[in-house]
């Protein structure tokens, strides 16, 4: 076996290097290729997906939420509750919110949805919304009879959003809206602002101060409907949610996860999808390099011949085309992998896909890297293999003199 | 030390069975130098391969020694034309993505010698065939009888106890063909190398110690005391 994988490696040495430059061009522009589309499909999809979640996590559920588990819909001592979940190791900022249904009105339209009363000091420690504004400016700690919107409740004359008919439609920055909360209570609001993070679930709430929502329900001091838990990237979630457990038997506690409900569902669905892409890609590959390597070898038909005639055994000779291919997969890939990283992320970072919840960037994956060198080299390896054995089965005398 | 026994190779060629060896039988001594000739077709480059072990006969058979070596496994025949056999093509064949120096420790490193032996009995080989200042040069880059007698110490780096040159001089102008002829003649001579060669040109009869005249695949003439 050492003999033959020496004669192997100086045959497959020597067609690299001597044999028909174009041929190994273009097999190797085909594995680029194919070793881009393997890893650009899920690099989008990842980025997608990553992009939901980012969303989701800095707009809508921060890493860990905490609601009333017990009878009442309200977390009661919230003051104590969040000075110990702040002292906990790996959470890096807490933030408390209550909320009431309500009714808001503009110029004759109405629209149901929850009003939020959020600290303004340690709302912006766990959600980015207040980056999002679009047209005037986020609350201030001490506003009252202000509120800010969210896009899809406000519609602000685009009606390219996509609840645009269901919203106001016409709202904008320093217009007056009327709010109507579920305990009657009837109040007058100018719009101080209107939020856009393309979340739809974030886009459809609306704020006022922790000041201004006292006012409204004063019997919800020192209580909360939801608690926001922001924490480090490497905290372990488990082990913060068990102490929090600790603190107090009446809470329900989620993370983030469960609130992916519709980036799980879009993610299960792009998985199928890519497998589909990347089986279609596959088999494309498999075809076209089988091909190449079939009329490659159909030329060196009589040097296998040959080459059998002088005594070199079958398995040499085999494995000198396996040694071809990996070759050919191997700086194909590394070639792919320079093109993707240094051509088309930078590329798309600059001109990003946009997709409602928001542009997407494209990631990748230690998994999808091996999981793409390991396809490339099977179909690689499969594709030169199968047109080689055919040749060493032919008689020497045909594989000469034809 | 090779002993051909009733050899018969029939090929077919579509609805057509071609007899292109018909019974043919003879025996090589050990050192012995021996031409095979005949006209176009009748039958010598067949006999050759067949005595190469490059094709299976239709029927008879092939000794090696005392081996009846005729039906030998692809594996076990690879084996002897690698250790035992040297064959010369008409067309030199060599490979065109080695150079000469490669093309000739090949089968060496083949048979599992250590580097610096093949590589050296290559250069020495080389150079016995007058090409010892050409080692790293490519097929392309050499000229026709240089090509040739690349090829023939290719057949000789394993020490073969057989030399098979089919037709070696058919491409080769009268200086290089002289050349080749006295290259085979001396490997005879002086490494004792049995040596069989095939020619159409009666002036090769020079060259041989014993001759075999094929015509219509059957022996025809023996000149020399061929068994």
């Amino acid at each position: 076996m050492t003999r033959s994988l020496r004669v192997a490696c100086l045959l497959a040495f020597t067609s690299v290097t001597k044999g028909n430059f174009r041929i190994a061009l273009l097999t190797m522009l085909i594995l680029i290729l194919v070793a881009l589309n393997l890893v650009f499909v899920p690099g989008l999809l990842d980025g997608l997906a990553w992009g939901a979640n980012d969303k989701l996590i800095n707009t809508y559920s921060s890493d860990i939420v905490i609601e009333s588990g017990g009878s009442s819909h309200y977390i009661s001592n919230v003051d104590q509750l969040l000075t110990e979940i702040e002292q906990i190791k790996g959470v890096e900022a807490v933030t408390a919110r209550n909320y009431l249904g309500a009714e808001i009105e503009y110029e004759g339209k109405y629209l149901g949805a929850a009003v939020y009363g959020v600290n303004l000091d340690t709302e912006k420690e766990v959600f980015t919304i207040a980056d999002s504004i679009v047209e005037g400016s986020y609350l201030d700690a001490d506003d009252v009879d202000t509120i800010v919107l969210g896009i899809q409740i406000a519609g602000a004359d685009n009606p390219e959003l996509e609840l645009y008919a269901r919203s106001l439609q016409s709202v904008h920055a320093g217009d007056t809206v009327t709010v109507t909360y579920t305990n009657n209570m009837k109040k007058n609001y100018t719009v101080k602002g209107i939020f856009y993070t393309e979340f739809i679930q974030t886009d459809l709430q609306s704020y006022v101060s922790n000041t201004e929502f006292d006012t409204v329900a004063p019997y919800l001091v020192n209580n909360a409907s939801v608690i926001y838990v922001k924490t480090s990237e490497d905290a372990d979630s488990e082990e913060i949610i068990s102490r929090i457990m600790s603190t107090s038997e009446e809470l329900r506690i989620t993370t983030w996860e469960d609130h992916a409900g519709l980036v799980d569902s879009m993610t299960e669905s792009f998985k199928i999808i890519e497998i589909i892409i990347d089986t279609v890609n596959l088999l494309v590959a498999g075809i076209t390099v089988f091909i190449v390597t079939y009329i490659d070898v159909a030329h060196r038909k009589r040097q296998i011949g040959i080459q059998r005639a002088i005594g070199i055994t079958p398995a040499a000779i085999t494995i000198s085309y396996v040694i071809r291919a990996i070759f050919y997969a191997v700086v194909a890939l590394a070639l792919a992998m320079l093109i993707y990283k240094f051509g088309i992320i930078p590329l798309e970072a600059r001109y990003p896909f946009h997709f409602p919840f928001g542009d997407v960037f494209l990631q990748i994956s230690p998994f999808v890297l091996i999981r793409t060198a390991l396809l490339l080299f099977a179909v690689s390896v499969i594709s030169a293999l199968l047109p080689v054995r055919g040749v060493i089965r032919t008689k020497i005398i045909d594989a000469i003199w034809g | 030390m090779i002993k051909v026994q009733k050899l018969t190779k029939i090929y077919n060629m579509g609805h057509v069975k071609v007899k292109a060896l018909d019974g043919v039988s003879f025996s090589v001594v050990s050192g012995d130098m021996l031409a095979i000739m005949g006209k176009s077709g009748s039958g010598k480059s067949t006999l050759l391969r067949q005595m190469g072990l490059l094709d299976l006969p239709t029927r008879g058979r092939i000794f090696l020694g005392r081996y009846d070596v005729t039906r030998f496994p692809e594996g076990q025949r690879a084996r002897l034309r690698l250790k035992y056999l040297g064959y010369v093509f008409q067309e030199y064949a060599l490979l065109g993505e080695l150079t000469a120096h490669q093309n000739v420790y090949l089968p060496g490193m083949m048979l599992g010698r250590s580097g610096r032996d093949y590589k050296e009995h290559a250069a020495e080989l080389l150079k016995l065939v007058g090409l010892g200042k050409r080692i790293n040069h490519y097929p392309k880059e050499l000229s026709g009888g240089e090509q040739q007698r690349v090829a023939i110490a290719r057949a000789l780096i394993n020490s073969p106890k057989v030399l098979l040159a089919d037709e070696p001089c058919a491409n080769l102008d009268t200086i290089s063909s002289g050349v080749v002829m006295d290259t085979l003649v001396r490997l005879n001579h002086d490494m004792k190398v049995t040596v069989v060669f095939v020619s159409h040109d009666p002036a090769d009869k020079q060259y041989a110690r014993h001759i075999l005249i094929l015509g219509d695949g059957k022996i025809i003439e023996r000149e020399g005391e061929i068994a």
